[in-house]
């Protein structure tokens, strides 16, 4: 049986975080995503780019509506997740308003985090292990 | 750049859904799942168990602490996920105890992936195992 593990925190610690609190955590999440790789169990993970990059999408009457951040009703609930290789974000929310459940629920678009180019040293991420 | 969506929706819907409904349904999302392979852009995706299905990890004082139901607080955000393969859900939420963010205040809600044939229904398509 596949498991999906969503991971919520408190963003905003990350941008008080000192460069050696970063290191640490990102040895952590190396750390996990070696164990679960070598316990066989891991399928796939991303460290996503923060909640303010998201873009939800919807369709209403064949008009597609995009709000800047993340998806943040309750009444709806999360059913499922595509993650795509886009050349752009625009690309990603043509992808997103095409989703059959875009046209009576919504779908957040979030890009992936890019460590690298964060500056953040990462040699064995979660995802890249799972390749 | 990989970009993940997010797919929110009314999961009360498919309760009362038709077979007809769910057929018609199950053909649409298959084709815009092949679409979507087609096109190069598809990494991965899963549909979702429904919320009923999920539970929340968290550690409090040292202590791994379970909670019946997907994670609802509004003052924490999606960071990451990880999916993976797991014999019962049991093993699932031993995982989940060990995710990094958690010492830090963070949740993982564990969710297990639809099993669409299980369920009765074809195949639809674009799936994470797929890719």
């Amino acid at each position: 049986m596949k498991y999906l593990l969503t991971i919520y925190g408190d963003e905003s610690r990350w941008a008080d975080a000192t460069p050696q609190d970063l290191q640490d955590m990102m040895a952590a999440y190396e750390a996990f995503g070696r164990e679960a790789s070598a316990a066989g169990v891991m399928l796939g993970g991303e460290g996503l780019s923060p909640s303010g990059t998201a873009t939800t999408v919807r369709v209403r009457d064949d008009d597609v509506l995009t709000s800047d951040g993340p998806f943040a009703e309750t009444r709806e609930q999360l059913g499922g997740y595509y993650l795509l290789e886009c050349g752009d974000q625009e690309e990603a929310i043509g992808w997103a308003a095409r989703i059959p459940g875009a046209r009576d629920g919504a779908i957040e678009v979030r890009p992936v985090m890019d460590y690298e180019a964060s500056g953040v040293d990462r040699d064995t991420q979660a995802h890249e292990a799972a390749r | 750049m990989k970009y993940l969506l997010l797919l929110y929706g009314d999961e009360s819907r498919w309760e009362d859904m038709s077979p007809e409904d769910a057929a018609e349904s199950v053909k649409v999302w298959s084709a815009f799942g092949q679409e979507l392979i087609d096109s190069g852009a598809y990494v991965a995706g899963e549909g979702l168990q429904p919320t009923a299905a999920a539970t929340t990890v968290r550690i409090r004082s040292g202590e791994v602490v379970h909670t019946d139901g997907p994670f609802a607080e509004t003052r924490e955000q999606l960071g990451g996920f990880y999916l993976l393969e797991c014999p019962d859900l049991d093993a699932a939420l031993a995982w989940a105890a060990k995710v990094p963010d958690l010492p830090d205040g963070g949740s993982v809600e564990v969710r297990p992936v639809m099993d669409y044939e299980a369920a009765g229904y074809e195949q639809p398509g674009a799936e994470a195992g797929t890719a």
